[in-house]
C-alpha cells in the first residue's frame, strides 16, 4: 500500500471556519488516496486528541488553526506545548488562516500574547523564530480550500514553493482579490456611484472594498467554484491581511475625497493622475444598467 | 468518572457520577472561551457583520442573519424588500441543511459502529454551500446581509443554478438517506412506514431498535422556538401542549462556576432547542407520530433533525417561486445606524435550534452585545437537582458510550458555545 502523507490539524483560538472551508475542497476522495489526518477536529482519524497530546505520534505535518496564545488550554494540556512537540516531529508547518498566521479576530481575545505563529499582524513574533524555515502561512478567514490543499500536494511533492516574506505561496497570494473581479471596469474608468443590491459598480470607492489591496485568488479561482463577495456585491473584508479586521469594514476612508489605502503598489501621485484622466471621459455602457431595455 | 468529549466542533468534558451502576448525575465542562462579545465592543455596529459569522464555523451564517435583525431592530421602522427577506431565508436554510448531512454522516454514523461517511456528507454540503455562495458570493463566513437587505442582485439564471443545486440534493437525499419521494415523505404521518423503507438514516433508526434504545435519551418533554420564519413557527411545546405566546425579556443566561458556557432558561426552565423542537411547535405529523411512541428520545431527535432536510429542500423551492425579482435587494435605510443611540435583538432558527442576539448602541458604537447559542440551551448544566436538558436526558444510561450518542444526538458545537 502506498505510503500517504500523515497530517496533525490542531485547532487553537479558532472557529473551525478552515476546518468547514477544506470540507468544501471538490476532489476531497482523491485527497484522502494520498494523505491521512492522525487528528482532525471532525474527520474520524486514527489517534484521539488524548493520544496525541499523551504520545508521541508519527507525522509529517502540522497544520495549525486559530490563533496562538501562551495560556491557552486544549485539553488540559498548553496547546502551544502540543506545537513545541510536534513542531520537532513533522518536517513542515502550515499556519491555516488568518488567525493562526496574524492572529487575526482571535488576536483581541483576552489570552496572553495572541497572535500568529510568526506574526502579530505584520510584526514578526521572534517566539517562534527557529520553525521559520518550516513554515508555509496559507492566510484567509476562512483559507479557500484549493489553497490548502494544493499547498499540502506541493509539500508532498517537494517543490520549492515561492512565498512572499509573510511565507504565503505568491502562486495564490501574488495575485489582489481585485483581479479578476467582474465589476473591475467600474474601477478602472473611476466609475464611483456603487449601490448595494445591484450588478453594477464598485465598491473601492465607498463602501469599503479592500479588493485591490488585498492579497488573494478570490477572483481567480472563485469560491465555492461559482462566485466571489467582490463578484456578488460585497466589499472584500482584507481577510488575508496581516491588518485583518480593520474598522468601518463598510465605509472607504477618504481624505479630501481620496481613499486613504490605495491599490498595491499604487501611489497617491500615480492615483490622482489616472483618476483625474479617466474623470474627464464618461463610458455611457458603465453609467446605465448591465441589462438595459 | 471524566471522558472527553472530541470532534464536536472543539471538545467538552462529562464527569459522570454512577449510583448502583446508573449514571446519576453528569457535569457538563466547556473548556475554553474566545471572548467575541468583548471584542464586538466598542466596534462600529456594522463591523458585527464581518465579526459575528466567525462565531462558528459550521453555523456561522445564522450568525449574520442574527446580527442583521438585531441591528435592524434598532430602527423604530425600517423598510427591508419582500425579496431580500427571502434570500435571507433561503441561505439561512441551506446553512441548516448542509449542517444536518454533516452530523448524520460524521458524527452520528460512526457512534452506531458504522464508518464515518466523509464523502457523503460534503457531497450535498457543498451543493448547499453553492447555493449559498450564489447570493453571498461565498460559504463559509459571508457577511452579504446588511442593514436594509442583501448586497447580491439575482437573475433568472441564478435561480436556474439554484433549483439545480436544490435538485440535485433532494436526489442525494432520496438516494441515500431515506428511499422515499419526499413530498410524500412530507405528507407521511406513520413512522413504521419509514422503518421498513432503505436508506442510511432507516438503518440507523433500526439500529437502535434493535439495539435496545428506543427509550435512550428521552428528557423533559419541553421544547422552545423562538425564531419565526415563513416555515418556523414559534411557541413552547411542554408534552404537546403548544402555546405561541413567548417573550425574548423572559429568557435568562446564567454564569456557571465550573464551565465557561452560561445556561440559559426560559422563566427559570431548561428547553430543548433544535430540529425536535421546530417540529413539535410546528406538530409536523411524522415527528408528532414518532413522538407519541418514542416522546423526546434519541430516536425521535435524530428523525426529526434528517427528516428536517427534506423539508426545507421542498419549502426552499416554494420560496423561491416567491421571488419577484423586480424588487431591490435593498433598500438604504432612512437613518445611518450610526445617527443614533438604541437597542435591538433578534431571534433566528439555527441549525441547532434558537440563536438569539442582543445588541446595544451608543454613541455610534456598539456599547454591548450577547449571544446565546442553541447549545447552551442544550447542553448548558444545571447545578444540583435542577438538570440541563442533555444532563437529564444522561440520567440511568449504563455507560458512558451510550452517554456520548446520547450527549451528540444533540448536535453540540463547542465553538458556538464558547463564543
Amino acid at each position: 500500500m502506498k505510503k500517504k502523507v500523515r497530517i496533525l490539524w490542531l485547532g487553537l483560538i479558532t472557529c473551525n471556519g478552515n476546518t468547514h472551508s477544506f470540507l468544501n475542497y471538490t476532489h476531497l476522495e482523491q485527497f484522502f488516496n494520498d494523505f491521512e489526518f492522525i487528528y482532525h477536529p471532525i474527520i474520524d482519524s486514527e489517534y484521539s486528541l488524548e493520544d496525541i497530546i499523551s504520545q508521541d505520534v508519527a507525522c509529517d505535518i502540522l497544520l495549525i488553526e486559530g490563533a496562538i496564545a501562551d495560556d491557552f488550554i486544549k485539553a488540559d494540556v498548553l496547546g502551544i506545548d502540543i506545537i513545541k512537540k510536534y513542531s520537532n516531529i513533522v518536517s513542515k508547518i502550515v499556519t491555516v488562516g488568518t488567525c493562526a498566521t496574524f492572529g487575526g479576530i482571535f488576536k483581541e481575545s483576552h489570552y496572553e500574547n495572541v497572535s500568529g505563529l510568526h506574526f502579530k499582524e505584520e510584526k514578526r513574533t521572534e517566539k517562534y523564530n527557529h520553525l521559520f524555515e518550516k513554515t508555509i502561512s496559507i492566510s484567509g478567514c476562512p483559507i479557500h480550500p484549493e489553497t490548502l490543499v494544493s499547498t499540502l500536494y506541493a509539500i508532498k511533492k517537494g517543490l520549492d514553493l515561492k512565498l512572499d516574506s509573510y511565507l504565503r505561496p505568491k502562486e495564490y497570494f501574488a495575485y489582489t482579490v481585485h483581479n479578476g473581479c467582474t465589476r473591475n471596469e467600474y474601477f478602472e474608468y473611476k466609475v464611483d456611484h456603487h449601490h448595494f443590491g445591484e450588478l453594477e459598480g464598485c465598491m473601492f470607492y465607498d463602501h469599503g472594498c479592500q479588493g485591490p489591496l488585498t492579497h488573494g485568488s478570490c477572483n481567480k479561482i472563485l469560491w465555492n467554484e461559482i462566485n466571489s463577495k467582490t463578484r456578488a456585491g460585497l466589499p472584500c473584508m482584507g481577510c488575508t491581511e496581516p491588518s485583518f479586521p480593520k474598522q468601518n469594514l463598510f465605509s472607504t476612508k477618504k481624505n479630501m475625497g481620496i481613499p486613504e489605502f490605495l491599490p498595491v503598489g499604487v501611489n497617491k501621485r500615480v492615483y490622482l493622475t489616472l483618476a483625474g484622466i479617466t474623470k474627464a471621459f464618461k463610458i455611457d455602457r458603465l453609467q446605465k444598467k448591465l441589462f438595459d431595455d | 468518572m471524566i471522558k472527553l468529549i472530541e470532534k464536536i466542533e472543539g471538545e467538552a468534558k462529562l464527569n459522570f457520577h454512577f449510583k448502583n451502576n446508573k449514571i446519576d448525575k453528569v457535569d457538563v465542562d466547556f473548556m475554553s472561551t474566545r471572548h467575541i462579545e468583548d471584542i464586538l465592543k466598542g466596534k462600529s455596529p456594522l463591523d458585527a457583520l464581518v465579526i459575528n459569522p466567525r462565531v462558528c464555523g459550521i453555523c456561522g451564517h445564522a450568525h449574520l442573519i442574527a446580527t442583521v435583525r438585531a441591528l435592524e431592530d434598532c430602527y423604530e421602522k425600517i423598510e427591508i424588500s419582500n425579496k431580500a427577506k427571502i434570500i435571507r431565508e433561503l441561505t439561512l436554510n441551506f446553512e441548516l441543511i448542509q449542517n444536518h448531512f454533516k452530523w448524520f454522516y460524521l458524527t452520528i454514523f460512526p457512534l452506531f459502529g458504522l464508518k464515518q461517511n466523509v464523502m457523503k456528507a460534503v457531497t450535498p454540503s457543498q451543493l448547499m454551500g453553492k447555493a449559498i455562495a450564489l447570493f453571498g458570493g461565498q460559504y463559509p463566513h459571508t457577511s452579504y446581509a446588511i442593514v436594509g437587505g442583501v448586497v447580491c442582485e439575482i437573475t433568472q439564471m441564478d435561480l436556474i443554478k439554484l433549483e439545480h443545486y436544490i435538485d440535485e440534493t433532494i436526489g442525494f437525499f432520496e438516494k441515500n438517506l431515506l428511499d422515499v419521494d419526499v413530498q410524500m415523505l412530507q405528507d407521511s404521518d406513520n413512522v413504521m412506514n419509514l422503518l421498513s423503507k432503505s436508506g442510511d438514516l432507516v438503518d440507523i433508526l433500526n439500529l437502535i431498535e434493535t439495539n435496545g434504545w428506543l427509550e435512550y435519551g428521552k428528557s423533559y418533554d419541553r421544547f422552545i422556538v423562538f425564531g419565526e420564519s415563513s416555515y418556523f413557527a414559534k411557541g413552547k411545546s411542554i408534552k404537546t401542549r403548544v402555546m405561541h405566546n413567548l417573550s425574548l425579556a423572559d429568557v435568562l443566561e446564567s454564569a456557571s462556576t465550573t464551565s465557561f458556557a452560561k445556561s440559559v432558561h426560559y422563566h427559570g426552565k431548561y428547553y430543548e432547542v433544535g430540529p425536535l423542537a421546530r417540529a413539535m411547535v410546528k406538530k409536523t405529523p411524522l415527528i408528532k407520530d414518532a413522538h407519541r411512541k418514542y416522546k423526546d428520545s434519541m430516536f425521535t431527535r435524530i428523525l426529526a433533525r434528517v427528516c428536517e432536510i427534506s423539508q426545507l429542500l421542498l419549502h426552499c423551492k416554494s420560496l423561491i417561486a416567491e421571488l419577484d425579482l423586480s424588487e431591490p435587494s435593498y433598500i438604504k435605510p432612512k437613518m445611518e445606524i450610526t445617527s443614533f443611540n438604541s437597542s435591538g435583538s433578534s431571534a433566528v432558527e439555527a441549525a441547532r435550534g434558537t440563536l438569539i442576539h442582543k445588541v446595544v448602541i451608543e454613541d455610534s458604537l456598539i456599547k454591548s452585545y450577547e449571544i446565546i447559542t442553541p447549545t447552551q440551551w442544550n447542553l448548558c448544566g444545571g447545578v444540583n437537582e435542577n438538570h440541563g436538558v442533555s444532563q437529564k436526558a444522561m440520567i440511568g444510561l449504563e455507560n458512558t458510550e451510550i452517554a456520548e450518542l446520547v450527549f451528540k444526538s444533540f448536535d453540540v458545537c463547542s465553538v458556538c458555545t464558547t463564543h
